[in-house]
């Protein structure tokens, strides 16, 4: 009798430990539902199985004209706080360092197209997305991942995230070593442990087999490890450059050196420790202050280094530390052809464009490795099988999502590039442009994300469709530069570490909503994301792509002899660019042009509903306005007095910039408010933040806490470079929160 | 039909000046003015993808796409979950992709004209509707009953759509094309829910 369910279907062909982790999670689902699970309990449950809500999740979507309610059929049923049962969601699936199997790759494509919108999309953290999917099928769908050997645990929630490392690693030119045998071991070493059950919030790690190329982006992750070697009496040893508390989000902290070179027997208990300590200090009650680069920040790294290594020394000892060290090997791929050179062609129309932006040599003589791209990181399940197909008969499964959004074949012998590269473009990707202008990175924005303000997506698709046709006539510094997009300030389409970076931001415009994006530069991507650049200025999102091209063309017409485009920004200065930000800034009435008013890609006009254009808006809102332009020029102030090594100024600027918003607000309650720094503060906080008023619905309060924290530390914050960077970030959201706060109580008005 | 996961698709006639994107405000349009008995949630573009869903209507218990996955444009209506019971599956699919369609066909602002002599139908159910022979066997004389009810006595061929790893997919061809008029009214009129 054939079976009926998954579950029967794949009795036995199911690692036990994983069965039994599904079939509880289909029984939590099944409490749930009869509300015998609290629904805070339950959400925080799926979300260790990576089961996301998305946008419209609480039953409500704006139609353009007005907001209707959506009649879910299970009604009141919630699977979280304002998450509807029936709502469709999101399924994220860890990929560890991205590697694929063309069996996974298969197994993926059925759950598209089965469970999905035929999409799947690879994430910025090399994890791969399922959207809109039901609650109901999301143990199927773990089962069959689990058949070829994916688990989706604690693929959110407050756990150990995907480890990702660099794509190249095992077949790259410039790595000290393989790094993922040592990732391996950490994901699986981690993955469940009783010791990163309870955290306070995620924890994210990276691996890099080199320092100088951005392959691991090991800068923002909480701990980061760089390859390295050294000689000890003769023999070599291997270890890792080890860095903690970096991270992107709405304030971006750079990483810290912990160790410059842990010996590779000390990288699983030494980041034990790590977990346990962040498990133990880390914050509980403020999301916003709970990552690990707060802890480290807090207590200094030296004093963290030394409660690690105090923590360390109480360990049990688990032989699991170094066990894998007796096999390095157990990850490696094995070719399935033969290394060959590539003959002199005639070759395939395009090829060439193909081989010069997405192929390139690996360490080993013979053989390459091909970008594929994928516009948005999105493929078909068609698609999905076809790679998977060109997997098996050209490399074997040596497949690599990348923190780009593409998918990496490894072990390609140089000779079957052409046949690869034909059978690509045969079903729609042989796309050129790895690694250049075109291949935008975005997060999923307004599209999915509840989080979403302006769409990212949308955004990426018109760049990557103007910048396409023009691509071939770009100067080669142009074609390098890299764009980089977030539908908000949380960064998940690393906007920090781009060239020109974008993230959504709304501004109310003559009583209506209109999208924009945060211009934002300096950023640095090699170096495993060195630097971190700072928004300039907020431009339309209409006019998002001619400040591309205007910022493009003047780099291109200006820059000194290979000067990067972060140090070209450097030279001509912050203010520079501004000025282009300014011209930028011009928005037509909506009676003149509308297109202004909705967002790339979603024809519905981008309000939260009928503003009030009544009496009193008519004349407070203005004013508001003025006071908030005025905030936004100081965090602008703020950021040339960092680039002129100003950090007092720097800082003093950017606490005075959120004083100023708080006023601007404030001032609405109180009209005889004075501008001393203490009042502004006290009637902020009693107007806005006791009242909850400046909460937003996700975000809460954590912006005023900016704030707080500034004016309580007013003055030590300025004296590093690195404080008063992070204090114009912090400024920045706070003065955006002010904005939003502003746009939700005009929405409110008669 | 044991297969609760479905997608039916007709195609549209070649357009010189077709834009894919002008189906985000017409989906759009459905939503705010309900035009659609089922409950529908979101529009999704993906028309930066090449052969791929192009843009798609999400709802809860089915969606509607628009794009060109089987290397031409057409509207695809696809079924998730919920529904008739399974004798009645195909023929509800039927009536709610042709509705669509004749939606899609009366917006001036696309300029859509639906071939109706062929379909594809993908049974996406792989537990229940597993593609090999049998599964076939029971499509092709499930399809041609009703397609050569709804067609009024036309003759029916269908092939077995081959793609290793696929879901089930079977082409269906008939001997005549009525208008979508015709074939709602044979099916009973727009869907009420």
């Amino acid at each position: 009798m054939s079976a009926t369910t998954w579950k029967e279907k794949l009795a036995g062909s199911v690692r036990e430990d994983w069965a039994r982790e599904i079939d509880v999670f289909e029984t939590q689902i099944d409490l749930r539902k009869k509300g015998k699970i609290e629904e805070r309990l339950f959400a925080e449950t799926r979300l260790r199985r990576g089961t996301y809500g998305q946008r419209y999740d609480n039953g409500q979507r704006n139609d353009g004209e007005k907001t209707q309610t959506l009649p879910f059929p299970s009604g009141e049923l919630t699977k979280g706080p304002v998450t509807m049962w029936d709502a469709p969601g999101m399924q994220r699936i860890k990929i560890p360092f991205g590697k694929l199997t063309a069996a996974q790759l298969d197994m993926l494509s059925e759950l598209a197209e089965e469970y999905s919108d035929q999409i799947l999309h690879i994430t910025t953290r090399q994890d791969i997305q399922l959207h809109f999917i039901h609650i109901e099928d999301t143990p199927d769908i773990m089962r069959r991942l689990a058949s070829v050997g994916i688990t989706t645990r604690e693929a959110c929630g407050n756990t150990v995230r995907n480890v990702t490392a660099c794509p190249y690693a095992g077949v790259c030119n410039t790595e000290s070593f393989d790094v993922i045998p040592y990732a391996n071991a950490i994901t699986f070493f981690l993955l469940g442990h009783p010791d990163t059950q309870d955290f306070g919030r995620k924890f994210k790690i990276a691996f890099s087999g080199c320092k100088d190329e951005p392959c691991g982006l090991t800068n923002f992750h909480d701990a980061g490890a760089i390859a390295r070697t050294r000689i000890v009496n003769g023999q070599v040893q291997r270890g890792f450059e080890y860095y903690v508390g970096g991270g992107l989000g709405a304030v971006p902290y750079p990483a810290t050196l912990f160790d410059e070179f842990l010996p590779e027997e000390e990288l699983l208990p030494i980041t034990q420790s790590v977990c346990r300590v962040f498990s133990r200090l880390g914050e509980r009650e403020n999301r916003a202050r709970a990552r690990l680069k707060f802890v480290v920040k807090k207590l200094g790294i030296e004093e963290f280094k030394r409660l690690v290594l105090e923590d360390r020394a109480t360990l049990r000892p688990d032989e699991r530390w170094s066990s894998f060290l007796n096999d390095l090997h157990v990850t490696d791929e094995k070719p399935l052809k033969p290394p060959m050179p590539i003959g002199p062609g005639p070759y395939p129309a395009g090829f060439e464009a193909w081989r010069a932006t997405n192929v390139r040599p690996q360490s080993q003589l013979g053989y390459v490795t091909a970008k594929v791209t994928f516009p948005l990181g999105d493929f078909t399940a068609k698609q999905g099988r076809a790679l998977a197909d060109l997997a098996r008969r050209y490399t074997g499964d040596a497949m690599r999502a990348t923190v780009e959004q593409n998918l990496l074949f490894r072990w390609l012998p140089e000779a079957d590039l052409p046949a690869f590269y034909a059978e690509l473009a045969s079903f729609g990707l042989g796309a050129d442009g790895a690694d250049t202008i075109t291949d935008i990175v975005s997060c999923p924005g307004t599209d999915t994300c509840k989080l979403g303000i302006s769409s990212s997506r949308g955004l990426a698709t018109e760049l990557r469709k103007q910048l396409s046709v023009i691509s071939e006539t770009l100067a080669p510094a142009a074609k390098d530069l890299l764009i980089k997009c977030s539908g908000c300030s949380n960064s998940c389409g690393q906007h920090h570490v781009a060239d020109m970076g974008f993230l959504g931001v709304s501004r109310n415009v003559n009583g209506r909503r209109v999208p924009h994006f945060q211009l934002v530069v300096g950023g640095q991507y090699r170096s495993n994301a060195a630097s971190y650049g700072l928004a300039i200025g907020a431009v339309p999102s209409k006019r998002v792509p001619e400040i591309v091209k205007r910022l493009t063309d003047r780099y291109i017409g200006e820059k000194l002899d290979g000067e990067t485009f972060q140090s070209f920004i450097g030279r001509i200065g912050k203010k520079e660019v501004r000025k282009l930000v300014d011209e930028m800034n011009v928005i037509p009435p909506y009676e003149q042009d509308p297109s202004f008013y909705s967002d790339w890609g979603d024809p519905r006009e981008y309000t939260i509903g009928d503003l009030g254009v009544g009496e009193c808006a008519g004349e407070v809102v203005p004013i508001v306005q003025v006071e908030l332009a005025g905030s936004e020029r100081e965090v602008f102030e703020a950021q040339v007095l960092l680039d002129e090594a100003n950090y007092p100024g720097a800082a003093e600027r950017a606490y005075s910039s959120m004083v100023q918003a708080a006023y601007a607000l404030a001032r609405e309650k109180n009209d005889q408010l004075s501008r001393d720094p203490e009042e502004v503060l006290r009637e902020f906080r009693k107007y806005y933040y006791d009242t909850k008023l400046f909460f937003d619905p996700f975000s809460g309060g954590k912006f005023a806490h900016y704030y707080f924290a500034a004016h309580e530390d007013r003055k030590a914050a300025g004296a590093s470079k690195e404080g008063a960077h992070q204090l114009i970030e912090e400024a920045q959201l706070f003065v955006e929160a002010a904005h939003q706060c502003y746009t939700r109580i005009g929405s409110a008005l008669p | 039909m044991l297969s609760e996961r479905l997608q039916l698709k007709l195609f549209v006639e070649p357009a010189p000046h077709f834009e894919i994107e002008a189906l985000i405000p017409a989906f759009h349009g459905w939503i705010r003015e309900k035009r659609l008995a089922e409950l529908v949630i979101d529009v999704v573009d993906y028309s930066h993808v090449t052969n791929g869903p192009g843009v798609v209507l999400v709802g809860h218990a089915s969606d509607f796409y628009f794009g060109d996955l089987d290397g031409a444009y057409g509207l695809m209506y696809s079924r998730k979950r919920g529904g008739p019971g399974a004798d009645a599956r195909l023929e509800d699919a039927l009536r709610r992709l042709v509705n669509g369609a004749r939606l899609l066909e009366q917006d001036p602002s696309l300029k859509l004209k639906f071939r109706t002599n062929e379909a594809t139908l993908r049974l996406t159910d792989r537990l229940h509707a597993p593609n090999d022979d049998a599964t076939f066997a029971s499509t092709k004389t499930e399809a041609e009953a009703l397609f050569g009810r709804i067609y009024s006595g036309a003759s029916v061929q269908t092939e077995h759509l081959i793609e290793p790893q696929g879901p089930l997919g079977v082409r269906i061809k008939t001997s005549t094309a009525p208008t979508l008029d015709a074939l709602l009214e044979k099916l009973g009129g727009p869907p009420q829910d």
